[in-house]
């Protein structure tokens, strides 16, 4: 790596693998009254996620606040938003892995965790989303005494194999390199009975050269399925929408742009996660200014990526000459009943990136956080501008109408938030979150390369 | 203690009830009524042998439909009407083909009519003081005996007010009742019914008559706020007329003056928006400009603006062209020297004896002082005992100056026959249930004088009696037998043998052959219609203060049928409001305002005032306001309670249907409006979903069919067996007023649910076919198109492939089929179908339904459950019961099919029939060289194709100020 391209260090007072053995698992041992009110707090929030849930099974989609021509609104919105975010965590470990990104080695197990609590939640949201939901495995496809198979023309039963094949995927990479930690958590946990659970989950992992050969070997592997995953899974999610022939959706920009916009999405999260994290645990040493760099970096990318998928969008409409789609993307989004949500979400997802050209912003992590967060919120409205924004006014105004979201509709996406907060705040306390064998690794390579001359390091990994 | 089994068919009491009644025996036949409302299998026939239709089969053949003919009054009058029954219940109402005033269509007030039947809040037992009675005491209280004790030997005290009737047989019990009681008072009351027409006609043809035409023959209209195709007690039968003179060509004009857009001025060609005193002077300008000059010369000119001239001229012109052939109308509500005008243009314009005529009113006593709600609120100050009120729920109709309520409750001893507890039964010591239409025997004429039967298809479902009945017992015959009464004058009637079978014929078809009323054509009497042209003063242009109109409700009526929950949840034709009325106002008045839709306003006309939503409405005359009865209703059926605002209340009996010198101040309120369609124009997209030329000068785009490219030929279709016919529709907006009778039909007919206020103002509506409404040109004078939207039922549907479950699937014969049991409900379908015509079933609507309204549901249509999507299937139901009868028959085709929109419609705008038969004639319209698809360019290539207006270029509205 060239100096210039990564002027910080990746890790800090390298100490020896014991040490930082003991201080990263050191979370899991020591629990502290702040975890409690966080707790509670995602806690009581997935009660209220649980209780809308019922609440829309009960009564059914009426209690939320879609409507016809609005057919499809927050419940769609969350969906494709929290899968977007599930999209950063494989793309740090798996594609910066293949890419061969050493810095990914501390912050990919958050990424990872991250994905999988999203798609938790993703996957959630189109079943509660059915108006039979009891109904939902007839979009799979299984040898039914009925004779029906699902219709293979509709992109639904695609997202369906699309997303349980990611998720298996997600969860499947993330376990396989948790492995060694769980082991490492074995060795050291105080009492016998967590060192039976996690001697359970370590699945009997004893750091043998063979294990580890064929450990690097498996997670290679997954890496390399995993990568085309990122690319396919928003692509298709995107397809929901673009083989409609609906103004604001009829479009063949959408898989690349909604996989731009996915990653980027996912990484303001993982901002918004490992900033804290790396203040309130004191992991400076291992997550470093390069870290930040880097992702501001990537956040700058992104951003301009989804900014000029939005340029063209508008672009092909106008250039298009097709009277629905110049209305829709040159009258409707920025003028029309939701134009202010169209002006906020340009603002936070087009400039808030565009500070990051400044190298002191890309290191701080206040800016970073805050830009995180922008962008966060940012992507969840754009997904509500393409999906409520084109929806409300299509192509005959006698059924245009507006949408507004209910108790419920908020609940539920608060409520998600909650819930994968609350699943996050579980997997920090009982779950090595730095990847310790990682970092040692890491540690390892970097006192290597510290004695082979710059610009060799790629042959050496 | 009754034993169970005699609960279950007619237990004692429904029948006849016993003499006295215990408590345990009260609420033992109350309990068995509710059972019995319970059992929707159960057949409950009337007591006497009514007669099918056509061919009556032998015996009921469990799931095939049986249909009678009836008819239907409102305000009197009678459309004679086919109802479908299902073992035994009533469930679809159609037009009668043989009545004069349905011939075959039927309007939403008839086709929503079963639902009334149906109504769980309508009252099931009489009532005296707050304790529940008998029919039998009901009886001997108003038997001889009782009643001279109260009212005296000549009836002094007794005052009777009813419904204006048509009814041979009313009438002869009213003689009966009157020879008994020479001293009783008899009233009418009709809240929408003015008597002006009758009245110029007395004073300008010397009697009494009714105005008649013939639409069918008419080369130019002029209508004075005359919604002649949509309202009135023979609109059907002049919109089919008018149907089928707009098919010749060249089309005749119709021009419109009114205050505020009707569904007949959406077809005009011209039309002006004016105040009520704008369209009295532009009738008297009319007047002038076609009579000869020195006739009117001493009156003096009449004052008009720019706009109002050269409509005038334009008129004028258009009628001297088509003298003999053409027809001035006045409204209903005009006052009696527009109505008196008109008279007198028709006969200056030949037209008396051509396109329109005069016959005797059909109605009993109409324009006599006994239809006067004032001369009614006196007599009974005048030594009123026993008043007895006859289905007229007047203590809300009544204009409120009158103080209806309080002139009734200090009559001692009120009755009131009722269907519910309504305002006026609260004002009355008894109340007796009233038997729907379907459930009683009677008879009625029609507009022209065609006397039809009415024959029930169900017995009374609660304790009820029929207007006649209570008459019976009035006039002294104790329990009378309808039926009898109506058999034994029939005999006197038709002598001789066959009197049994004309009798039998007149039940089957549903009309009294040759009853019509006669014709006259008298002569105008000149001196009179000058002396009401003279008394539109010229001063009228200049009217103090702002304007009110009162004016009908297009759904609930007078608001008689305020708790039918489909006529609630009708869009109006223009304003697309649902479940309220409001204070229609102008663009320019609300800006003047500052009044925005849904601000509530007081409106104040002398002491009274009114706090009312106001809703802004393109083409409405300005500085006039236009409230909405029917309204505000206050009774305890709980659907009408507290819907709206009563108009009522500003209304007084001098001037029951305009008012001026009206104060309107906005106040801080603001109501939410459930509109079903809250964008007026088009967007600019009318070449697209009109059909209209683009406005760049280029011609219609497309008139022939357009394929979407394709490698593959479509598959032609099957010459014999399914798939043999490829069903179609095609809708000619020339024709279509915007009327919504439809959108009745189609509810009534697929069993579609109603949703309420809450779920109309968050769109979920259920309505499988709408009408929309567009609006083109400027906000004070602009054109009016309607435009039915269903089901397109494309070829290449959109909505099929997006359905991951495939539960909207394509039929070999064309049909894009709903598999409700498929259906997981993704919704995917509604967000790709461009015409936005699915619906959702967003919660279980049918589960809130009581029993009575379960028997409503049409037993061939599935009722929907939750989650699942629905819409429009050209009603297959009907589609495959044709076609199973074909395949019977040998047949490869079917032959005749109609879908209830299609029946429905009384300028038959919507037609309907296979692409396969060459003959048919959705094949000739079809290929109309102004046939389009709506969103043609889409690809999805519908099997609905609309006949765009041929009148695109004509010129719109005259200038909105008046």
């Amino acid at each position: 790596m060239s100096a210039a391209l990564e002027p910080y260090p990746v890790l800090l007072d390298v100490l020896d693998d014991g040490t930082l053995t003991t201080e990263l698992l050191a979370p899991n041992w020591t629990p502290s009254r702040r975890w409690w009110p966080l707790f509670a707090i995602s806690g009581a929030l997935s009660i209220l996620f649980f209780v809308a849930i019922g609440v829309t099974v009960a009564r059914g989609i009426g209690a939320w606040g879609n409507n016809i021509p609005v057919a499809w609104a927050y419940g769609i919105v969350d969906f494709v938003w929290w899968i977007g975010i599930g999209h950063a965590g494989t793309f740090i470990s798996a594609f910066l892995l293949l890419l061969n990104q050493r810095w990914r080695a501390s912050i990919n197990r958050i990424a990872e965790a991250m994905t999988l609590f999203a798609l938790v939640n993703a996957s959630l949201f189109p079943l509660l989303h059915l108006g039979r939901p009891w109904f939902f495995y007839w979009l799979i496809p299984y040898p039914s005494t009925m004779g029906v198979w699902p219709n293979f023309k509709s992109s639904l039963p695609w997202d369906v194999a699309a997303i349980s094949t990611y998720f298996t995927v997600s969860l499947l990479f993330w376990y396989l390199g948790l492995v060694p930690d769980l082991a490492a958590a074995r060795d050291r946990a105080p009492g016998l009975l967590r060192r039976r659970i996690y001697g359970v989950f370590a699945l009997g992992w004893r750091g043998r050269a063979t294990e580890w050969r064929q450990y690097r070997l498996a997670y290679t592997l997954l890496a390399g399925l995993a990568t085309p995953l990122v690319i396919s899974v928003h692509s298709i999610v995107s397809l929901d929408f673009s083989i409609t022939q609906l103004p604001g959706w009829h479009s063949t920009i959408f898989p690349p742009y909604f996989v731009v916009g996915a990653i980027y999405s996912g990484f303001a999260m993982v901002l918004m996660l490992v900033l804290p994290l790396r203040r309130a645990f004191g992991l400076e040493r291992v997550i470093t200014a390069q870290h930040l760099d880097n992702m501001g970096k990537l956040l700058l990318v992104t951003g301009s990526m989804v900014a000029y998928a939005y340029v063209c969008e508008a672009f092909v409409a106008w250039y298009s000459g097709d009277p629905f789609e110049r209305y829709t993307m040159l009258f409707a989004r920025p003028l029309g009943p939701y134009a202010v949500v169209f002006w906020i979400m340009t603002t936070f997802n087009v400039v808030t990136p565009q500070f990051f050209w400044s190298g002191r912003l890309r290191t701080s992590p206040l800016a970073l956080f805050i830009a995180g967060v922008l962008i966060w919120a940012g992507m969840w409205m754009e997904r509500f501008v393409i999906i409520v924004g084109s929806l409300n006014r299509d192509f005959l105004p006698s059924s245009w109408h507006f949408y507004a979201p209910t108790w419920v509709d908020w609940s539920l996406l608060i409520g998600s938030i909650g819930l994968f907060s609350f699943l996050f705040l579980t997997f920090l306390r009982w779950v090595p979150f730095v990847p310790v064998s990682e970092v040692k690794r890491l540690r390892f390579e970097e006192q290597r390369d510290a004695r082979v001359p710059v610009g060799a390091a790629n042959d050496a990994a | 203690m009754p034993k169970y089994d005699r609960w279950l068919e007619f237990p004692e009491g429904v029948a006849s009830e016993p003499d006295a009644l215990s408590r345990r025996d009260f609420v033992s036949l109350v309990g068995a009524s509710i059972a019995l409302a319970g059992l929707t299998g159960c057949v409950r026939k009337p007591d006497r042998e009514i007669l099918s239709y056509i061919d009556t089969p032998p015996e009921v053949v469990p799931g095939q439909p049986l249909h009678y003919a009836t008819s239907m009054t409102i305000d009197g009058y009678a459309t004679g009407l086919i109802v479908e029954s299902h073992e035994g219940r009533p469930t679809k109402i159609e037009g009668n083909p043989d009545h004069p005033a349905s011939l075959g269509a039927s309007g939403i007030l008839e086709q929503a009519s079963v639902l009334q039947l149906y109504d769980p809040h309508r009252a099931k037992a009489p009532r005296a003081g707050r304790t529940t009675t008998t029919l039998d005491a009901v009886r001997a209280a108003l038997a001889p005996p009782a009643l001279t004790r109260r009212v005296g030997a000549r009836g002094a005290g007794l005052r009777l007010l009813l419904e204006p009737t048509s009814s041979p047989l009313i009438a002869s019990l009213l003689n009966e009742v009157r020879t008994r009681y020479p001293d009783a008072a008899i009233f009418y009351l009709a809240a929408l019914e003015s008597p002006s027409s009758i009245i110029a006609a007395r004073s300008t043809l010397g009697a009494p008559l009714a105005p008649q035409y013939d639409f069918s023959q008419a080369d130019a209209i002029v209508s004075l706020d005359a919604d002649f195709l949509t309202s009135g007690p023979f609109h059907l039968r002049h919109a089919a007329d008018f149907g089928a003179r707009r098919r010749r060509s060249p089309a005749a004009q119709l021009y419109m003056a009114e205050t505020a857009p009707s569904p007949t001025s959406t077809l005009a060609d011209r039309r002006i928006a004016l105040s009520p005193s704008g369209i009295a002077r532009i009738a008297a300008a009319l007047l002038d400009a076609v009579q000869s000059p020195n006739a009117t010369a001493s009156l003096g000119e009449v004052p008009l603006s720019e706009p109002e001239r050269a409509w005038v001229a334009a008129v004028e012109r258009t009628l001297g062209v088509h003298r003999g052939r053409s027809i001035v109308l006045a409204g209903p509500r005009q006052p009696q020297e527009v109505h008196a005008i008109a008279y007198a243009l028709n006969d200056a314009l030949g037209n008396v004896g051509h396109t329109t005529w005069y016959s005797p009113p059909a109605v009993l006593d109409a324009g006599e002082q006994s239809h006067d709600p004032a001369a009614f609120a006196a007599s009974l100050e005048q030594g009123a005992d026993t008043l007895l009120i006859c289905d007229v729920n007047v203590c809300y109709a009544a204009p409120a100056d009158l103080d209806m309520a309080r002139h009734v409750s200090a009559v001692p001893n009120g009755m009131y026959l009722g269907a519910y507890e309504d305002e006026t039964a609260r004002t009355t010591a008894w109340h007796v249930p009233a038997s729907h239409y379907l459930e009683s025997w009677g008879d009625a004429r029609a507009y022209d004088g065609t006397l039809s039967l009415v024959q029930p298809l169900i017995a009374p479902l609660y304790q009820s009696l029929s207007v006649a009945e209570l008459l019976g017992a009035l006039a002294g015959l104790g329990t009378v037998n309808v039926h009898d009464l109506l058999t034994k004058e029939w005999g006197h009637q038709h002598a001789g043998a066959d009197a049994a079978t004309a009798w039998n014929d007149a039940l089957r078809r549903g009309v009294v052959t040759d009853s019509s009323s006669q014709r006259s054509t008298p002569a105008v009497n000149r001196p009179a219609a000058l002396d009401a042209r003279r008394s539109i003063a010229p001063q009228t242009a200049a009217p103090n203060g702002i304007e009110v109109v009162f004016a009908p409700s297009h759904g609930v009526h007078d608001g008689r049928f305020a708790n039918n929950p489909w006529l609630q949840e009708l869009p109006d034709p223009i304003t697309k409001l649902t479940w309220d009325n409001a204070a229609l106002v102008a663009p320019a008045l609300a800006a003047t305002h500052d009044i925005q839709t849904g601000r509530v306003v007081r409106l104040a006309v002398g002491p009274a005032s009114l706090d009312i939503p106001a809703l802004v409405v393109p083409g409405h005359a300005a500085d006039v306001v236009t409230l909405i009865m029917g309204y505000g209703r206050d009774g305890a059926e709980s659907t009408a309670r507290g819907v709206g605002v009563d108009a009522n209340r500003l209304r007084t009996g001098r001037a029951p249907f305009a008012a001026s010198g009206a104060r309107l101040v906005r106040t801080g309120d603001h109501h939410a409006l459930a509109i079903t369609q809250s964008h007026w124009t088009t967007e600019g997209r009318a070449p697209s979903i009109l059909g209209q030329a683009p406005a760049n000068g280029e011609t219609h785009a497309t008139t022939k069919r357009r394929r979407p490219l394709t490698l593959y030929e479509p598959k032609a279709p099957s010459s014999t067996g399914f798939g043999a016919d490829q069903w179609a529709m095609t809708i000619d907006l020339d024709l279509c007023t915007g009327c919504s009778a439809c959108v009745v039909a189609c509810q009534a007919e697929n069993n579609i649910p109603v949703v309420g206020k809450q779920g109309v103002l968050e769109s979920r509506e259920m309505h499988w076919l709408r009408i929309d409404r567009y609006v083109d040109g400027n906000e004070s004078a602009p054109r009016f198109e309607t435009q039915p939207m269903l089901c397109q039922h494309c070829e290449k549907a959109p909505c099929e492939y997006v359905c991951p479950v495939n539960a909207t699937v394509h039929s070999d014969d064309g049909l894009n089929e709903m598999v409700y049991n498929r259906c997981v409900g993704t919704r995917f379908c509604s967000n790709n179908c461009p015409y936005k015509v699915r619906r959702f079933n967003w919660f279980d609507y049918n589960d809130e339904l009581a029993e009575t309204e379960r028997m409503a549901k049409n037993p061939s249509v599935t009722v929907r459950e939750r989650g699942v999507m629905e819409k429009c299937t050209f009603c297959v139901q009907r589609i495959r019961r044709a076609q199973i009868d074909s395949e019977l028959a040998h047949e490869p085709h079917v032959r005749s099919v109609m879908t209830a929109c299609q029946q429905s419609c009384p300028t038959r705008a919507i037609v309907f029939g296979s692409l396969t038969q060459p003959e048919s004639e959705v094949v000739r319209l079809t290929n109309d060289s102004r046939a389009f698809s709506a969103l043609e360019e889409l690809g999805t290539v519908p099997r609905v194709r609309y006949l765009r207006r041929s009148s695109d270029s004509s010129p719109a509205t005259d200038g909105g100020r008046s």
